[in-house]
């Protein structure tokens, strides 16, 4: 018990002292604003589905997983969602290993609440065979440091992976139509879950008997607050969950007020976790390209604005068509800008082409698409050596390029056919360092054909 | 700890920074010579070697130690520390100052102190207290009076804020001549401060003197 004693963290009465007159006056010892969060950083992983979510120092990760069950049977047609929480001791010296504690416990309800009742997820997508396979998901939280406010962290995290998470497709099949068969996600890809809202929790904390309130305690505001409320919201002011366990009373007029300030933080959050999810989700869909072996491509990063639905030619033909309906739609606007010289394709193909050892080209990638939206070399080479020049010479010099290219034996078989297309294609370049370096100037490429000195 | 050597070689290590292994002193070509080791260092039959990464100090006339900096914290005699009261028992109050174990401080440890008048310290009470004794398989034992028995500044520290900081910056701020820090602040506002070796520093600012400050 001793030992326990020496191990736990002590508050001074020095420190309650300070911070409780500090905060009757308004101030908080981090400097913040009482109604002020924290710098929120939210990460993802690698695998689908997993999330880390920094909160000032509060750290939590989230995973989500899925599982083929049966239903409950008062509910055939519907899956199943379930959080469980993982206080580690590395978090907290309070947070012993073993059985969840109290709050353990109380955490995961309200995350559980805030998703459930307010039907956030949707579950009937869940269901594969009415009856007998539905799909059971399970979303893991586990916290890595307690700086104060666990319950909002982890609401992120748990609402960031279950936006990442892709559930493997599954169809019907066997000899009766009726075994489940669960697909490789290398071979068909996986679907994300159908999530109808984001229920973001916001937490306050009640201090000096109800008088003074912070949003987003830290872990010695914790130590020494009254009470605690949680409001659970979305982004269109519903409230989908209250929790207020026990504490200082407060009036119903501070509730109010709270309710108000949640749901304008609720706002503010949703498109921050909204940007991220974006962003990833870019990220991910840039992994999925498939590539030549022959070739190595660099590893690109690409912002979140030019990425949006183009460039990804040489994915599975379902997938190809797909980009290609969405670049359809975004590529009608004409307007393309002067493309300034370090402005380079991302598309994959392409990259083969201007690569520094692509001199051979011995084959593209390995799901050729005729009809995938490629922009020849001739195009990406004069982009270069006019920087800044008008659009309409960039069009006109797309498709006397692109005619030429037709003509000629291109090795590395990705001739375009989708003339607006291409030359739309080069609005929104901008460049990561590192394709730049990938292209070789053009007097080092042997192999080309000249239509480009035509264009000089 | 003393060892009958002198010192020859070992000028080239002092100040400098050593690591577990080095091997500070080889005492067989001294003898009829008395050192004294501090912390981090220990001796192996004849040589006197570095058993805690940090900077090797040495003060005449004959003590070696070495200083570390890190969050933890060593607990060693006559060392001047900041504890906060975790409970009270019959005899000692227990004390925690970011040791490995708690300390005791014996409720007679003060200056004046009889049966008959022991303090009341709530728990969580800021003490500024003196290491007396410390091994490491018993908990250390703390008093409230230097060696003399006078009070000397020793005991609670009530209002201002307690914050946390690593070993050598504790040191740092003692060091003398005065921390430059300190004089610093001390220009801009007037205010008390007290610095545990353990890395645990109290501050309260005189808001009287400085509100006379500001207006006069």
């Amino acid at each position: 018990m001793e030992q326990r004693l020496a191990n736990t963290w002590h508050m001074t009465i020095n420190e309650k002292k300070f911070i409780e007159s500090a905060l009757s006056k308004n101030i908080r010892v981090d400097g913040r604003s009482p109604v002020d969060y924290r710098q929120l950083t939210i990460k993802f992983g690698r695998e689908d589905g997993s999330s880390e979510v920094q909160l000032g120092e509060t750290h939590v990760i989230g995973l989500v997983s899925g599982q083929i069950v049966q239903p409950y049977r008062d509910r055939p047609n519907e899956g199943t969602l379930a959080i469980f929480t993982e206080f580690s001791p590395m978090a907290d010296p309070a947070f012993e290993p073993g059985r969840p504690g109290e709050f353990a416990i109380e955490l995961g309800r309200l995350i559980d609440r805030g998703l459930r009742e307010s039907r956030a997820v949707d579950m009937e997508s869940l269901c594969i065979v009415a009856g007998k396979s539905v799909w059971a998901i399970r979303v893991d939280l586990h916290i890595l440091d307690n700086g104060g406010n666990l319950i909002d962290t982890a609401n992120i995290a748990a609402l960031a992976a279950l936006l990442t998470y892709r559930k493997p497709e599954c169809t019907l099949g066997g000899e009766n139509g009726q075994d489940v068969v669960v697909h490789d996600p290398e071979v068909r890809e996986p679907l994300p879950l159908i999530i109808h809202h984001m229920p973001v929790a916001v937490t306050f904390a009640f201090f000096n008997e109800g008088d003074a309130m912070v949003i987003d305690p830290t872990h010695k505001e914790e130590a020494i607050m009254g009470g605690r409320m949680t409001a659970t919201l979305n982004s269109n002011g519903d409230v989908c969950a209250v929790q207020k366990a026990g504490g200082d009373g407060v009036s119903l007029s501070v509730i109010t007020h709270c309710l108000r300030l949640a749901a304008l933080k609720a706002v503010d959050i949703t498109s921050k976790i909204k940007n991220a999810v974006d962003s990833y989700n870019t990220a991910r869909a840039l992994r999925k390209v498939k590539r030549h072996n022959a070739l190595v491509a660099p590893d690109i990063t690409v912002p979140d604005s030019v990425m949006k639905g183009n460039q990804i030619g040489q994915l599975a033909e379902h997938q190809a068509q797909k980009f290609k309906e969405e670049s359809t739609k975004t590529f009608d606007t004409e307007t393309v800008v002067g493309i300034p010289k370090e402005t380079v394709l991302f598309n994959k193909k392409n990259i083969n082409f201007i690569r520094k050892d692509s001199d051979s080209f011995i084959g593209g990638p390995s799901n050729w698409d005729p009809y995938s939206q490629s922009i020849p070399p001739t195009f990406v080479r004069s982009s270069q050596i006019f920087p800044g020049s008008s659009t309409v010479d960039h069009k006109k010099e797309a498709r006397t390029m692109l005619i030429e290219s037709n003509s000629e034996e291109t090795k590395s078989n990705n001739a375009s056919s989708g003339l607006s297309r291409t030359s739309s294609m080069s609005q929104q370049r901008t460049t990561p360092k590192s394709l730049k370096d990938a292209v070789k100037p053009k007097s080092e490429r042997k192999n080309r054909p000249s239509p480009a000195s035509a264009a000089n | 700890m003393e060892v009958e050597t002198s010192s020859s070689s070992t000028a080239s290590l002092v100040d400098k920074a050593v690591v577990p292994g080095d091997i500070v002193l080889d005492l067989t070509s001294m003898s009829d010579q008395t050192i004294r080791l501090g912390a981090g260092l220990r001796q192996y039959s004849d040589v006197l070697s570095v058993v805690k990464a940090g900077k090797l100090k040495f003060k005449k006339p004959n003590k070696y130690w070495v200083e570390s900096s890190q969050k933890r914290y060593a607990p060693s005699v006559e060392d001047t520390v900041l504890g906060i009261v975790v409970d009270a028992r019959a005899d000692n109050f227990l004390v925690d100052i970011k040791g490995p174990t708690l300390a005791f401080l014996p409720v007679l440890a003060f200056e004046g102190g009889t049966r008959r008048n022991i303090p009341k310290f709530e728990i969580g009470t800021l003490l500024y207290v003196r290491v007396v004794k410390a091994n490491s398989c018993m908990n250390p034992e703390l008093s409230c009076t230097d060696a003399s028995g006078k009070a000397a500044e020793f005991g609670s520290l009530k209002e201002g804020y307690m914050f946390d900081t690593s070993t050598g910056l504790a040191r740092m701020l003692l060091s003398s001549p005065t921390c430059p820090i300190l004089e610093a602040l001390g220009r801009k506002l007037s205010y008390e401060i007290a610095v545990g070796l353990n890395g645990r520093v109290w501050q309260k600012i005189l808001v009287e003197k400085l509100m006379q400050r500001v207006q006069g």
